[in-house]
């Protein structure tokens, strides 16, 4: 009984502690609650003496009253010393009952936030217009491919540095056809695209059988589509900095963490488009295909050996980019990519009036060195496309929840343009 | 206090350069390793910039003027130099200026004195959604080591000038209200929220953040405001609203993520 009442007490203290949290916008990093139990009279008058010390700034969340009845106080990380050293002196026991207050109010917040809603049950009730975690997108793959059988398999082409599958998602409608391949969240704070990523999974499971022109395409093509190619980066945008861009590998030699998986492949690989600084959000890493996040498509791309488009989506800047990104040489199929490109965006902008500029990376927007086209591109994929979405600056990563399903909607326009030129064009 | 000249200042402001957040989290202290526990300038390292050579150097035999396609980041970079600018002068919590195309561009290089980027841009005001002001604008980045703001010049200055409006001055009357004590952090929030409340702080934070971006334009750098990490009221003197921000930048060419430190005040 006593056992349980404690618990009680504690859920209660704690969630005490939260909302204060929440109201109070103050840190408890490093506090400490404390339970003393007086065992005698002067224990009690020595606590309560204790508590007069203004400069502390102790938090009693239960008052000494008498002998028997715990006390619990919350001391702030710099008065843990002079109160340790006061109740050793004073022979009085105590018991650590929070260790770090900071840390279960952190994890508390986090709780309540991820019960924001039940799980799905289909892919119906999912939430397309909302951000997501790691765990619920990859239930999301799952539901989907239980869902559909007949055209939707899930492929693990290999495993992040932290040991997290790679998903990739197979839709097609027979054996041996060529694919088509679709990759959002390479950078993982780019949030909106592995959100529309989600979204272009489930239009092209209602798509099939009802639009002609996606009928058309999966009756010929297979489309291969990783929504969180990045699984570690997105995990720690999540858990940690909402900004982090690249994988999450430790680089020998130095105290930072990770490589532009953008930066890492072997196309022009280290070139003054990229760093060799692993400190750099541009660092291409020890050598080409080091981040098995890269490798596993560079393995998965070989091996399939017949794709015939590669698009790679990141945000922000309203771009639908083609090689080369490396070097100022114009690729030697220049002339029909800018074209379709000029479709693509002419496409999606019908949607909304989203502008977007076309071009290759090099001119476009920067010189960039090791990048995923550039390589798929001189394997051979001739319609190797990368996108830039919403938006051009305003929100940039931090783009609203409510944007998600319009910028979705409106590229998917642009890569139907893609898929089916390509299809026409094979 | 003059409500009807509202000109507010940038007070103080420093960039550093910091890991957004550390890469092994620190054993001993009670520091956090999220990025929201940024405390200026205590944790940060001042930002030596050395990222100024451009691999494009010019040829000092080529012609001096050059036509560029005013689509490509060249002439884009520089027509940001000039957003920047523009809201500098004008720019306020309910007016932001920006530029929709960039219709010419053309460089001069004016050898040791710098580059010149002249510019024909369509400039929008955030207040006349509707009309856009076709301007020329003058760019020039100086040559040199260390970082030196671009010199700007806009033809369409003074049709830009506006008076002080209602709704400006209702915010600053409201918020330097002894008793305010505005704070907030991470606005937008890593869904792109902002609280309707915060609109105008994170708007000024815009503002207030150009100032920084300007200073450290060069031909090699595109920068937005990502964040505002935290905004903390500070005492009102005189009436003032004072408002101290920690803002995070984007530069799109090296994808640093930039923490600065911004104090305003209104005047």
């Amino acid at each position: 009984m006593i056992l349980l009442w404690e618990a009680k007490m504690k859920g209660l203290l704690v969630l005490l502690a939260v909302s204060v949290a929440v109201f109070a916008k103050e840190s408890f990093v490093g506090d400490q609650v404390l339970r003393i139990t007086a065992k005698s009279e002067t224990e009690l008058v020595l606590l309560k003496e204790l508590s007069q010390l203004e400069h502390l700034k102790l938090d009693f969340w239960t008052e000494p009253v008498e002998e028997s009845l715990p006390v619990d106080i919350r001391v702030p990380f710099h008065s843990l010393q002079p109160v340790r050293a006061f109740l050793a002196y004073h022979e009085i026991h105590y018991n650590i009952m929070i260790e770090d207050l900071q840390a279960l109010v952190d994890m508390e917040q986090r709780e309540m936030i991820n019960t924001r809603a039940p799980e799905p049950r289909s892919t119906d009730d999912f939430d397309y217009a909302n951000y997501h975690t790691l765990s619920e997108i990859n239930s999301f793959i799952d539901l989907l491919v239980r869902e559909n059988p007949n055209l939707v398999s899930k492929v693990v082409i290999g495993q992040s540095y932290e040991g997290r599958a790679l998903n990739v998602l197979k839709f097609s409608t027979g054996a041996n056809r060529p694919g088509l391949w679709i990759d959002t969240g390479i950078h993982s704070r780019e949030w909106v695209t592995q959100a529309s990523g989600t979204w272009f999974a489930k239009k092209i499971v209602t798509g099939y059988g009802t639009d002609a022109a996606l009928t058309a395409i999966l009756d010929k093509f297979d489309i291969f589509l990783e929504i969180v190619t990045n699984p570690d980066g997105f995990q720690y945008t999540h858990s940690s900095n909402r900004m982090w861009r690249k994988t999450r590998k430790p680089n020998s030699g130095s105290s930072c963490v990770g490589v532009d998986p953008n930066r890492n492949w072997d196309a022009g690989f280290g070139g003054s488009g990229s760093s060799n600084s692993p400190c750099s959000e541009t660092y291409r890493g020890p050598y080409a295909h080091s981040e098995p996040e890269v490798k596993a498509i560079v393995d998965f791309v070989k091996s399939h050996g017949n794709l015939k488009a590669f698009v790679s989506i990141h945000s922000y800047s309203q771009m639908l980019l083609y090689p080369y990104g490396y070097t100022r040489t114009p690729c030697k199929d220049q002339a029909e990519l800018h074209e379709l490109a000029k479709k693509a965006v002419t496409d999606l902008k019908s949607l909304y009036g989203t502008s977007y500029k076309y071009g290759s990376i090099i001119t476009t927007i920067y010189q960039a060195s090791g990048g995923t086209i550039d390589w798929t591109y001189d394997q051979g994929i001739k319609y190797s496309y990368t996108f830039e979405l919403r938006d051009t600056g305003l929100y940039g990563f931090l783009l609203p929840a409510r944007q998600i399903i319009p910028t979705a909607e409106e590229t998917w326009l642009a890569l139907m343009a893609i898929m089916e030129h390509t299809k026409n064009n094979s | 206090m003059n409500w009807f000249c509202f000109v507010w200042t940038v007070l103080f402001s420093m960039v550093w350069q910091c890991p957004a957040a550390p890469s092994t989290p620190s054993p001993t202290a009670p520091g956090s390793t999220a990025q929201d526990e940024v405390e200026c300038p205590s944790n940060c390292v001042l930002l030596i910039y050395s990222n100024r050579s451009t691999s494009e150097a010019q040829d000092p035999l080529v012609m001096t003027s050059t036509e560029l396609n005013p689509d490509h980041y060249e002439a884009q970079r520089a027509a940001h130099a000039v957003r920047y600018y523009l809201n500098t002068l004008y720019g306020t919590p309910f007016r932001q200026l920006s530029f929709s195309k960039v219709h010419q561009a053309r460089t001069e290089d004016l050898g040791e004195a710098g580059m010149k980027y002249l510019l024909e841009i369509s400039v929008k005001d955030s207040l006349n959604k509707s009309s856009e002001k076709l301007c020329s604008a003058e760019v020039v980045y100086p040559r040199g080591e260390t970082q030196q703001p671009p010199k700007v010049q806009i033809s369409c200055a003074a049709s830009l000038q506006l008076n002080t409006s209602a709704e400006e001055e209702d915010f600053y009357k409201r918020y330097s209200a002894a008793d305010s004590a505005v704070s907030g952090k991470d606005i937008p929030d890593s869904y792109g929220h902002v609280d309707p409340e915060m609109v105008p702080f994170w708007k000024l934070a815009g503002v207030a953040s150009t100032f920084i971006m300007l200073n450290e334009s060069n031909e090699n750098t595109l920068y937005n405001l990502a964040q505002v990490a935290k905004i903390t009221q500070l005492e009102s003197q005189n009436g003032q609203l004072r408002l101290e921000y920690v803002v995070l930048l984007h530069d799109m060419i090296s994808q640093v993520i930039i923490i600065a430190c911004i104090t305003t005040s209104d005047d």
